[in-house]
């Protein structure tokens, strides 16, 4: 880019035609850093220092580091496919009934969640997360403020949320849970009363689906008293950024990407949530295989 | 689906189906193809769930660059050649994009990775019919081409397909994907004998679909789709998990049963050919297929779960098993003693 500038100056200089200056100015915001010419900003995003192709570190010996520790993910990969699905033997996977995913005993644990909340829009929520006491829970809190922002195109405001940060495996491929096994969510968690929603992400291949986001909600005591609360996979309504669709259908367990927890209930106020563990259920009673539109959409004639 | 629209989509399928193997033109043998893709798409996205949407996409975008390329084969033989007769392709660049077009209609690897997926997106008998019916056409253009293409590429791709469909097919836990790897193993000893006996990749593709077809048909009435939902679904028809058990021993090759026929052709006529060495790989590399084919009967039939089903379709009073089940599980399984009339009437 610089070098086509040049190119241009020189050009100027040695043709010395006004025609090329004319040129060089209208290609001038093309041509120059783009810092100054960037597209709308949101209001509550920083504004970009560096481009992305100018963070690459060429760096040989980081490379090799980044080749070993991709080739040791491969090998413990080899070794978990050797094992049997999941990583453990069929017999586990035919048998379990029970599988705890995420359990909050040490920071590493919370390295695995993603928080985040309405700044991004602009918003003024806060939410943070610690480990609760005697490192036994996660601790989610802050505070929902449904203030708008005032960029004009904005009308609500005010939701934090927690998501986990979907598995990759060696060289940056996409992992995917395999919950087909089990069909209830089991969650120990110590609330505030505050309703919360629980959002599964499935992230599929092509991005036309790319919201595509199966919910349900959590309600939470208050109390002091730990709640077990299981939601079976059944309830999980289908909606596509944020609107809830006419077509409705269960949710296929064979490729889960994240799961994630989402507040934005419309009250302002401090909020917190302690979770346990999040792990997953086949509930044997439950019968169910979906809870909406059971009926039959096309009735033969 | 209305039944009208089942209707036409069917008829399209067979009529795709009759005009490519019915053709010596190029550009019929494409038509017939392209109506093919065309008719089973809604059939795959039949139930508008996000990942049948997927499956029929991802299977959209790859039959249309198979056929784009089988055209484009086709052409530039024409420019050399002066003709688009099928049975005449001369150039050995036509033949070598052509059989990369037709290794992507049928899921050869490296051009398998829609197959599973596809698969698994669709519902069951449309999957039974994209293991089965999708098959006949670019299979009869292979065989009426057999003698003009290069059988190092046809080699190399087989050993890769029975190679990855047994090695990937191993940890799988939904049915179709499993099906879906025993697809591509079955098509690569349909593809490594082409070049030297055609007779044979036919046998093996009649033997496959009947073979296929029972299976799936089986797994249609027990309504399962998961390894687990298999375990239980002995509770309703006892007699069809045992067949069941039979026909994957079948699908994988061990005699006394019929799945056994076209191996040991393919191995005998491979020998023959001076191929030992790939006679070998092949014959041990299926035994990375038997390996997912006896966990598969296990779970059918061998094993006892320790729990009921909770699987609701499972319980439902259940139709009595189709006629068309019973006549192709029986030939799925005892056709191998007649095998010297089989390998008369091919």
């Amino acid at each position: 880019m610089a070098l086509a500038v040049m190119l241009l100056d020189g050009a100027s200089f040695h043709g010395g035609c006004c025609r090329h200056r004319a040129l060089l100015s209208f290609l001038g915001p093309l041509l120059s850093n783009s810092k100054s010419y960037s597209s709308y900003r949101r209001p509550g995003a920083e504004p970009k220092k560096k481009l992305s192709w100018q963070n690459v570190d060429f760096s040989f010996k980081k490379s090799i580091d980044h080749l070993k520790t991709q080739l040791s993910l491969l090998k413990e990969e080899s070794k978990d496919f050797l094992q049997g699905p999941g990583g453990h033997a069929l017999r586990q996977h035919v048998l379990e009934q029970t599988r705890v995913l995420w359990q909050f005993r040490s920071q590493e644990d919370l390295n695995k969640w993603v928080i985040s909340s309405d700044v991004e829009i602009g918003g003024k929520s806060k939410a943070y997360i610690k480990l609760g006491r005697n490192n036994q829970a996660a601790l989610l809190y802050g505070t929902l403020n449904t203030e708008v922002p005032r960029d004009g195109e904005t009308k609500y405001s005010g939701y934090c949320s927690m998501r986990s940060k979907p598995a990759v495996g060696s060289f940056n491929r996409k992992k995917y849970y395999d919950w087909s096994n089990f069909n209830t969510l089991y969650l120990r968690v110590r609330g505030d009363g505050r309703p919360w929603m629980v959002n599964i992400y499935t992230d599929p291949y092509f991005s036309h689906q790319k919201d595509d986001l199966y919910s349900y909600f959590m309600f939470t005591r208050g109390g002091p008293y730990w709640e077990e609360i299981k939601i079976p996979f059944s309830k999980f309504f289908f909606s596509s950024r944020g609107r809830v669709q006419d077509n409705q259908h269960p949710v296929w367990l064979d490729k889960v990407r994240t799961l994630g927890f989402t507040i934005g209930d419309k009250v302002d106020g401090p909020f917190q949530l302690e979770i346990d563990f999040i792990g997953l259920l086949n509930d044997r009673a439950h019968t169910e295989e979906f809870a909406y539109e059971t009926y039959d959409k096309n009735t033969p004639v | 689906m209305t039944p009208q629209a089942k209707l036409i989509f069917t008829t399209s399928l067979l009529l795709g189906t009759t005009v490519t193997i019915s053709s010596n033109h190029w550009v019929t043998a494409w038509a017939g193809l392209e109506i093919n893709t065309l008719a089973i798409l809604p059939l795959i996205a039949k139930s508008h769930h996000p990942r049948a949407i997927e499956a029929a996409t991802k299977y959209f975008l790859t039959q249309a660059t198979a056929s784009a390329l089988l055209l484009f084969s086709s052409m530039t033989n024409a420019w050399f050649t002066g003709q688009w007769d099928i049975t005449q392709l001369a150039h050995p660049t036509s033949c070598l994009i052509l059989t990369s077009a037709i290794a992507m209609k049928l899921g050869l690897v490296p051009f398998h990775f829609w197959f599973p997926e596809v698969l698994q997106g669709a519902p069951l008998i449309t999957a039974l019919l994209l293991s089965t019916v999708m098959k006949f056409p670019p299979m009869s253009l292979l065989l009426m081409t057999s003698p003009s293409l290069n059988p190092t590429l046809l080699t190399c791709m087989a050993i890769f397909s029975i190679a990855l469909g047994g090695w990937m097919g191993l940890n799988q836990t939904q049915v179709r994907k499993i099906l879906a790897f025993s697809s591509i193993t079955h098509l690569g000893w349909m593809a490594i004998i082409l070049s030297y006996n055609p007779k044979l990749t036919l046998l093996n593709l009649y033997l496959y679909i009947t073979m296929t077809a029972a299976v799936f048909l089986t797994l249609n009435s027990m309504k399962t789709t998961k390894l687990s939902t298999l375990m239980t679904a002995w509770t309703k028809a006892p007699a069809l998990s045992a067949t069941l058990l039979l026909t994957m021993l079948s699908l994988a090759g061990l005699p006394p049963l019929t799945g056994f026929l076209p191996k040991w052709m393919i191995i005998q006529e491979l020998t023959k050919q001076n191929m030992a060495a790939a006679a070998t790989m092949i014959s041990l590399l299926s035994l990375l297929s038997l390996f997912f084919y006896l966990r598969l009967a296990y779970c059918a039939t061998i094993t006892l779960p320790p729990h009921t089903t909770n699987h609701m379709k499972q319980w439902h009073i259940n139709h009595p098993t189709n006629t068309s089940i019973a006549i192709l599980t029986i030939t799925s399984i005892t056709l191998l003693p007649i095998s010297p009339m089989i390998s008369t009437i091919i």
